[in-house]
C-alpha cells in the first residue's frame, strides 16, 4: 500500500521529469510565449491608435492567454504518445500521480506566460494597477483554472488519432465562465475598477471552477489513461 | 462485446399504443395551441402561443442532456456499449430540441421586442447558455467522429461528456452577470409563470410539457433500437455514418 509520502514522491517524480525536459529544450515556453507576444501584438496594432477601455484590455488579454493554452498545453501528453513513453508511465506510476505532476508543470507554465502576457499588456497600453495584490490572485487563479480544465482534455486529445486541432475544438466551449469572470476580476484591479469588493463574486466563481475540474479530471482521468 | 448490447426485448403492440397516442395528444396541442383563446397582452399579442412550443422545447432539451449524462456515467462505471449508443442517441435529441428551443426564442424575441431595431440575436442569458451547450454538443460529436475504435470512442466521449456537465452549471452564474437583461421568466421585471398563466393557456402548456416530453421518449427508445438492430446487422455501430 502506497502511503500519501509515496504519492507526493511520485507526483514529484513527474513533475520534476516534466520540467527537466522543459528546461532541456524550451520548446513549450519558448512557443507559448512567442504565441501570446504575436497574439498580443497583432491584437494591439490592428486597433491602432484606438483608446481600449479596461474591459477591452482584460477580454483580449485573456482571450489571447486562452488560445495560447489551448494550442501550447496539448504537447505534454502528445509527447509522451510520439515518445512511446505511455507505456512505461502506466507500468510505473499510479494514473493520479501522473496526473497531478503534469498539471503541477501546467499550472507553472500558465503562471509564467499569464504573468509576462499581462506585463506586456500593462507595458504597451501603460495602463496602471491600482489592486496589485487583486492583481496577482486572478491571474493565480485563471492560471489555476485553466491548467486544471486542460490537462485532462489535452490527455483525452493525445488519445485520439487526429489531435492536431481537437484540443481548442473541446476547451473553448467549456471555459466561457473562467473566461467572463477571470476578465472582470482582472478589469477590477486596474485603474477604474472597483477593487476586491467588486471582484468577490467573480474571485469566488473562479475558486470553485478550478476545484470542480480538478476534481472532476482526477475522478475521470482513470478511463482516459489507462487501456 | 455482443453479450453488451443485448438489451430486454421490446414489447413492440404496446410501443405502438404509446407512440400513436403521443402522436395524437401531440395533435391536440398543437390545434389546441393555434385555436384556443389566449389574453391578448401589450406587445405579446398572439405570439405568446408559442410559449407552447418554446418552453416544452427547452425542457424536453434538459431531459436529453440528463439521459445522456446517466449513460455516459453508466457507460464508464459497466463498460456495457448499450450505455454509450443510449447516451450518443440522447446527445443527438439533445441537439435536436436545443436547436428548436433556440430558434422558437430566437423568433420571439425577434417579432416581441428587436423587429424594429433590426436585431436578432440578443444577449439574453438563458439563449447565450443554450449556444454554449450547443457548441459543447458540436465538440462532443466532433470528438466521437475522430475515433475508430468503438470502444476507445465510448470512453473518451463518454469522459468528455461528464467533464462538460461538470462546468456548464458555474455559467447559471456567471452569464447573469455579464449580460444584465433578461426576457425570461423571474428576471427584472417579468412576471413568473404561475402570475401571467390564464387558465385556457394551462390548458394547453401542461399538456405541451407532458406531449414534448413524451416525443422525446419516443424518438430516443426508437432510434435506440435502430443502432441496436445496425449492430446486430453488422457486428459495429454505425458511427461512420
Amino acid at each position: 500500500m502506497l502511503g500519501m509520502q509515496g504519492w507526493w514522491a511520485g507526483t514529484w517524480a513527474v513533475f520534476e521529469k516534466e520540467l527537466r525536459l522543459e528546461l532541456r529544450t524550451r520548446y513549450a515556453l519558448t512557443m507559448l510565449l512567442l504565441f501570446v507576444l504575436g497574439a498580443l501584438m497583432l491584437v494591439l496594432f490592428s486597433t491602432g491608435n484606438e483608446t481600449l477601455n479596461i474591459r477591452l484590455q482584460s477580454a483580449l488579454l485573456w482571450v489571447v492567454v486562452l488560445f495560447s493554452a489551448s494550442i501550447g498545453l496539448g504537447r505534454t501528453f502528445l509527447a509522451e504518445e510520439d515518445q512511446g513513453t505511455v507505456l512505461l508511465l502506466q507500468l510505473n506510476t499510479r494514473p493520479s500521480m501522473v496526473y497531478a505532476g503534469k498539471l503541477l508543470f501546467n499550472i507553472v507554465l500558465m503562471l509564467v506566460v499569464t504573468v509576462l502576457a499581462t506585463l506586456v499588456l500593462l507595458f504597451v497600453l501603460s495602463t496602471s494597477v491600482t489592486f496589485p495584490g487583486l492583481l496577482a490572485t486572478a491571474l493565480l487563479l485563471g492560471a489555476v483554472g485553466l491548467a486544471g480544465a486542460t490537462t485532462l482534455l489535452s490527455a483525452l486529445t493525445a488519445r485520439s488519432n487526429n489531435s492536431g486541432a481537437m484540443l481548442p475544438v473541446l476547451l473553448l466551449p467549456l471555459v466561457l465562465p473562467l473566461l467572463l469572470s477571470v476578465s472582470n476580476a482582472t478589469r477590477m484591479s486596474f485603474a477604474g475598477g472597483f477593487g476586491w469588493d467588486a471582484a468577490s463574486t467573480d474571485l469566488a466563481t473562479l475558486v470553485g471552477f478550478a476545484g470542480s475540474v480538478i476534481t472532476a479530471s482526477a475522478l475521470l482521468f482513470d478511463y482516459v489513461w489507462m487501456d | 462485446m455482443t453479450d453488451s448490447m443485448t438489451i430486454a426485448p421490446v414489447n413492440v403492440r404496446r410501443y405502438r399504443q404509446v407512440r400513436n397516442i403521443v402522436a395524437v395528444w401531440l395533435t391536440a396541442v398543437v390545434l389546441g395551441a393555434f385555436m384556443l383563446d389566449i389574453p391578448k397582452m401589450v406587445m405579446l399579442e398572439h405570439t405568446a402561443r408559442n410559449m407552447y412550443f418554446h418552453v416544452p422545447m427547452w425542457f424536453a432539451m434538459l431531459a436529453a442532456a440528463g439521459i445522456g449524462g446517466y449513460h455516459a456515467a453508466r457507460y464508464l462505471k459497466t463498460g456495457a456499449l448499450v450505455h454509450d449508443l443510449r447516451s450518443r442517441e440522447a446527445a443527438r435529441l439533445g441537439v435536436l430540441f436545443g436547436a428548436l428551443g433556440l430558434a422558437t426564442g430566437i423568433l420571439w424575441a425577434r417579432f416581441t421586442w428587436y423587429e424594429a431595431a433590426g436585431i436578432w440575436w440578443n444577449f439574453d442569458p438563458k439563449q447565450t447558455m443554450a449556444a454554449v451547450g450547443l457548441l459543447i454538443y458540436g465538440a462532443y460529436f466532433v470528438l466521437r467522429s475522430s475515433l475508430e475504435d468503438p470502444e476507445k470512442r465510448a470512453r473518451l466521449s463518454a469522459v468528455y461528456h461528464l467533464f462538460a456537465a461538470v462546468t456548464l452549471p458555474f455559467l447559471l452564474y456567471v452569464i447573469p452577470r455579464q449580460f444584465a437583461v433578461s426576457l425570461h421568466p423571474g428576471a427584472e421585471g417579468n412576471p413568473a409563470f404561475s402570475e401571467i398563466t390564464y387558465w385556457k393557456m394551462r390548458l394547453v402548456l401542461y399538456p405541451a410539457f407532458i406531449g414534448f416530453i413524451a416525443l422525446l421518449w419516443v424518438l430516443y427508445t426508437q432510434r435506440v433500437r435502430i443502432a441496436l438492430a445496425y449492430y446486430r446487422l453488422h457486428g459495429e455501430t454505425d458511427d461512420e455514418n
